[in-house]
C-alpha cells in the first residue's frame, strides 16, 4: 500500500516551509541591516565616561543618567525645576507626564541639554609614545 | 512593557532580573532577552553587580524552566489519554526522546522562541528531569553569558546588540522551521518512492 499523508499533515508541512521562508527572508534582511549598524561600532574601552547624549532614553531615571554621565542629580533636577524627593525612581517619561503634560518630550530634551553643558571635562588620552626614561647610572 | 521593566530593573536591580527571567521561562512575553542584555550593560555602568545579577538570573530561569517542565509532566496523563493510541504521537515522542538533550540545550540560547514548547513536550513525553535540568543549566549559562556578556561589553550601546540578536533569533527560527518542513517533505517523498518501487 502507498504511504499517504493526510491533507492536514500536508498542510502542516507546506505551512512550515512557507512560514520558514517568510521568517528567514524577513528576519534575515533585518539581521543584515542590524549587523551593518552593529559592525560600525566597537565596544567602548573599560572605564570610558559616556558622553553621547543621543543614547539617553525616556525610560531612564535621573539617578541612572547621573551615574552614567557623571553629572550630579541635583543639577539635573534643578534644570528641570523638579524636587528630587520621590522622583528618583521615576522615568523621564513619567516625569514629563507629571510635571509638563502639555510639552511632549520636554524633559528628555532638557536633560540632554543639561548633560551636554554640565559634563566634567574629559581626561586627556595618555600619550601614545613612551616617555623617555631617565638614564640608568652605570 | 519592556521600557517600563527597564526602569524597574534600574530601581530594583538583580532580584527583578531574576523574576523577569523566571516569568519569561514560563512563557510570558515580557522581553526577557532585552532585560538580560540591558542588565549586562547596567552592570558595566556600575548600576548592577554582574556576578550577582547573572547568578540570580540563572536561578530564576531554572525555576521557570522547571515549572514549565512540570506543567508538561502533569498534563502527561491527559495527553496520553487523548493521543496515546496515535502512531504519529508515539513516533514524535520517540523522535523527541532521541534528540531531547540537544533540543533543550539549543532552545535555551539559540532558538529561544521554542524553549516553552520544548519544556512542555519534555515534561509531557516522560523525559527524565535529571537529564533535562543538566542540559537546561548548560544552555541557560550560555544564554546568560552570551546575551549579558554582549550587553556588558557594549555598555550604553546595548540597544544595537539587542537589535541584532532579536533579528538573528528570528532568522534561526525561520531556518529551523524551513529545515523541519523540508525534512518532513523529503521523508514523505522517499517513503512514497520506495513503496512505488
Amino acid at each position: 500500500m502507498l504511504h499517504k499523508k493526510r491533507p492536514g499533515q500536508r498542510a502542516v508541512m507546506a505551512g512550515l516551509i512557507i512560514i520558514g521562508i517568510l521568517f528567514t527572508a524577513f528576519f534575515g534582511m533585518r539581521a543584515v541591516h542590524a549587523f551593518r549598524k552593529f559592525n560600525g561600532h566597537r565596544p567602548p574601552p573599560p572605564g570610558k565616561v559616556e558622553t553621547d547624549v543621543e543614547l539617553i532614553r525616556d525610560w531612564m531615571t535621573i539617578s541612572f543618567i547621573s551615574k552614567t554621565y557623571y553629572v550630579p542629580e541635583k543639577i539635573i533636577f534643578d534644570a528641570l525645576d523638579i524636587l528630587p524627593l520621590s522622583n528618583h525612581d521615576k522615568s523621564l517619561k513619567v516625569l514629563n507626564k507629571e510635571y509638563y503634560p502639555e510639552k511632549s518630550g520636554y524633559v528628555l530634551s532638557l536633560v540632554k541639554k543639561t548633560i551636554l553643558t554640565n559634563q566634567p571635562p574629559l581626561k586627556p588620552d595618555p600619550p601614545l609614545t613612551p616617555t623617555a626614561s631617565p638614564p640608568v647610572a652605570p | 512593557m519592556s521600557e517600563f521593566l527597564l526602569t524597574q530593573v534600574i530601581n530594583f536591580g538583580a532580584p527583578l532580573v531574576g523574576l523577569i527571567l523566571l516569568l519569561g521561562a514560563l512563557g510570558l512575553p515580557i522581553g526577557a532577552s532585552v532585560v538580560l542584555i540591558a542588565a549586562g550593560a547596567f552592570s558595566q555602568q556600575g548600576i548592577l553587580s554582574w556576578p550577582g545579577t547573572a547568578l540570580i538570573g540563572l536561578v530564576g530561569a531554572l525555576i521557570g524552566d522547571t515549572l514549565s517542565f512540570g506543567m508538561g509532566y502533569y498534563a502527561k496523563d491527559s495527553v496520553q489519554r487523548r493521543f496515546g493510541k496515535s502512531a504519529a504521537w508515539r513516533g514524535a515522542r520517540a523522535s523527541f526522546q532521541e534528540r531531547a538533550g540537544l533540543a533543550v540545550f539549543l532552545t535555551r540560547w539559540l532558538i529561544t522562541a521554542l524553549a516553552i514548547p520544548t519544556n512542555l513536550i519534555a515534561g509531557g513525553s516522560g523525559y527524565k528531569y535529571s537529564q533535562f535540568i543538566a542540559y537546561d543549566v548548560a544552555g541557560e549559562i550560555l544564554w546568560i553569558g552570551l546575551y549579558g556578556g554582549l550587553g556588558y561589553l557594549f555598555g550604553s550601546q546595548w540597544e544595537l546588540v539587542y537589535d541584532f540578536m532579536s533579528n538573528f533569533g528570528g532568522l534561526i527560527l525561520g531556518l529551523v522551521l524551513f529545515g523541519f518542513g523540508l525534512k518532513q517533505a523529503w521523508n514523505w517523498q522517499k517513503k512514497t518512492r520506495s513503496q512505488l518501487i
